[in-house]
């Protein structure tokens, strides 16, 4: 029984951390009166000019401006007169191969099949704020939360310039402000806007993930700068810091400290992130090469400001190519996230120093942008570690003590719209938290796992 | 330290943010050229992707009338109602003249190589049409080194597929252009790439 609550209470925990998805949105068209295509191989993939429209700063608009002047006849205002909103939901089914163990009547989660209706619902405000700003703004109500909260965000001021005397031709700077590492990112090799673009939230979630892969994912607030040389190399450079968390102080009534037991590890100070990438297009291709990285001091959870900190640093590689014409879209992307983590709380890890790698590659095709879709290959191996990755923990925890997991997705999508995605993807794991027999130590299977998940995506 | 390596960065940023660019002076239609017409087109009119034309040394007149055409909605094949109808919405008469005068202005691309054989069947096309198909010269009107003439456009050095692909609307009438459209539909496919390549392949 007590089992099963830990069971129920990691579940939890974790649906809770897993990184929402951000779109694309409609009101990006209504702004720019651009159809999907223009930005989107198929939504949320962007094509090379939806990658120019984000690093522009969402604000190329061919509604009518409120623009009044000042005296001086200096415009002090470039305001839309109709606001950029729009609507997401999203619908969807899964079933696991095999249900997770039922916890009896406390923590009942012996449910092979769960629907959900809606998965997720958004708002977003997403375009054009005044003259060289603009912003991609959501709102999303989730299930497993049962509250609305902030998703992916971005706010984004945008400029080109010119140094002629110097030899350099016109390039776009830019500051963005957001609360997701990579998800400021145009390319869809890095984990913000990678594939999968959606997933299920009842899924048994694998143990061990990078930090710059979604685990501070609206938990933290970086502010970076950019700029795009010659229509080909992309730099950017900036730092987070931890979000404040939800906790209030008790004896105050003010926002908690930051030493409070926390969902997640948070930043000490600020952590630096990069990003360099190149990219080529020649004729209806486009190739791209990069690197980002982070790397990011932690208080964990339940440690206070003063205790030791533990080390994280990201350092990955991403590359993606597009084939884009009227009737075929091919896509590859793939990244490779190597972590290192250095424990300074001995009562987290049993190693001071441990490692993790993600690889994930993915190929996709699309036929007319109509009926298409995808498949990836994943892996995360690291070192072993019996405290940091759960042994004795059925279900969520690795009886190796090992992080390792693999498998591969595949899914088929329909589009009658172009805003609208149906969609069937299977999950299928090989390997899961370290084995592929009995991984938990509790006769758990990795392919138990396997989850297929059929949804409807819309975006209005 | 930390600190300070992120106030340089705002810092830098700001001061990057208040440099004058060096076109200021060209006026808000240079401004929209850098800012939006060269995310597809090219800073020069020099496109990358061929679903989007080149408009360097493209015909000023031609132009004009095609931004006019997108704004009022009377061009609408799909490409132009995906992209163009937005990108013109907004301007005006005169931004769309200085628009068309900045790209009509700029070298021409390079072109690039295309097989003899299909060539040397497109410029006979070009020069002398095809009679028995009542498709008249289309050197006649596109000028005999296909430069163009005020509102006949500029074929010579565009990309191949953009071609090919204007000839199918015209062709399906998606285009409006009455006498491209009776030229266009006789062509056969291989006419139209014969065509298309030997156009692509003229400075």
């Amino acid at each position: 029984m007590k089992r099963s609550l830990l069971v129920l209470a990691l579940f939890a925990v974790l649906a809770a951390l897993a990184p929402s998805r951000a779109h694309a949105t409609p009101a990006f068209a209504r702004q720019t009166g651009v159809s999907c295509q223009g930005c989107h191989t198929v939504f949320p993939e962007l094509t090379p000019f939806g990658r120019k429209f984000k690093l522009n700063g969402y604000v190329f608009t061919n509604v009518k401006q409120l623009e009044p002047l000042s005296e001086q006849g200096q415009r002090t205002l470039a305001l839309s007169e109709i606001p950029p909103l729009s609507v997401q939901l999203q619908a969807s089914n899964t079933t696991l191969q095999r249900s997770v163990p039922d916890a009896g009547a406390t923590g009942d989660l012996a449910q092979r099949n769960s629907t959900e209706f809606p998965q997720a619902l958004s708002l977003f405000y997403t375009g054009k704020i005044s003259d060289n700003l603009g912003a991609f703004l959501q709102l999303t109500w989730s299930p497993p939360s049962d509250s609305v909260g902030i998703d992916n965000s971005d706010l984004r001021f945008a400029n080109h310039a010119a140094f002629d005397s110097i030899g350099m031709p016109d390039f776009i700077y830019g500051l963005t402000l957001n609360n997701n590492p990579t998800s400021q990112d145009v390319w869809n090799s890095t984990p913000a806007w990678g594939y999968p673009y959606i997933l299920p939230d009842s899924a048994v979630p694998p143990v061990a993930s990078t930090l710059l892969d979604g685990q501070l994912a609206q938990e933290s607030a970086g502010l970076s700068a950019y700029v795009y040389l010659f229509d080909h190399l992309y730099l950017e450079g900036g730092a987070y810091r931890s979000a404040q968390t939800s906790f209030t102080n008790a004896t105050t009534g003010g926002p908690g400290p930051l030493d409070s037991t926390a969902p997640n590890d948070r930043i000490s100070g600020v952590a630096p992130y990069w990003r360099l990438a190149w990219e080529q297009a020649w004729g209806e291709h486009s190739l791209e090469f990069g690197t980002y990285g982070i790397r990011a001091e932690t208080h964990p959870t339940g440690i206070g400001e003063n205790g030791p900190l533990n080390v994280f640093t990201d350092i990955a590689l991403d590359g993606q190519y597009q084939f884009i014409t009227d009737d075929h879209i091919f896509s590859l992307a793939g990244t490779w996230i190597h972590e290192h983590r250095h424990f300074n709380n001995v009562l987290l890890a049993t190693h001071q120093n441990n490692d993790l790698d993600t690889e994930r590659l993915t190929a996709s095709y699309y036929f007319r942008r109509r009926i298409g879709g995808y498949v990836q290959g994943f892996s995360t191996t690291g070192s072993r570690d019996p405290i940091m990755y759960a042994m004795g923990t059925p279900v969520l925890g690795s009886a190796k003590g090992r992080p390792d997991t693999q498998g591969a997705i595949v899914e088929l999508d329909f589009l009658p719209w172009l805003n609208t995605k149906l969609g069937v993807q299977y999950t299928i794991y090989s390997k899961f938290n370290g084995d592929s027999k009995n991984y938990d130590g509790f006769g758990r299977k990795a392919s138990d796992n396997n989850a297929l998940f059929v949804y409807v995506w819309t975006a209005f | 330290m930390r600190a300070k390596i992120l106030y340089a960065l705002v810092a830098g940023s700001l001061l990057a943010a208040g440099t004058p660019p060096a076109h200021a002076a060209d006026g808000a239609a240079l401004e929209l050229v850098r800012k939006e017409c060269s995310t597809c087109h090219g800073t020069r009119g020099i496109s990358v992707a061929p679903t989007f034309p080149h408009l360097a040394a493209q015909q000023a007149e031609y132009l004009e009338v095609q931004l006019r055409a997108f704004r009022d909605h009377s061009r609408a094949d799909p490409h132009a109602q995906a992209y163009m109808w937005g990108m013109a919405a907004q301007l005006t008469d005169p931004t769309i003249k200085e628009i068309s005068k900045y790209f009509s202005t700029q070298p021409a691309p390079v072109p690039p190589q295309a097989g003899a054989a299909e060539i040397a069947a497109g410029k006979k096309i070009f020069e002398e049409g095809v009679p028995t198909q009542s498709v008249p010269p289309c050197q006649s009107c596109h000028m005999p080194n296909a430069h163009g003439n005020g509102p006949f456009p500029r074929l010579a050095g565009q990309h191949r597929q953009y071609l090919e692909k204007q000839l199918e609307v015209f062709a399906a009438g998606v285009r409006a252009n009455e006498m491209m459209h009776a030229t266009a539909q006789t062509l056969t496919a291989l006419q139209i790439s014969q065509l298309a390549a030997f156009l692509s392949s003229q400075p």
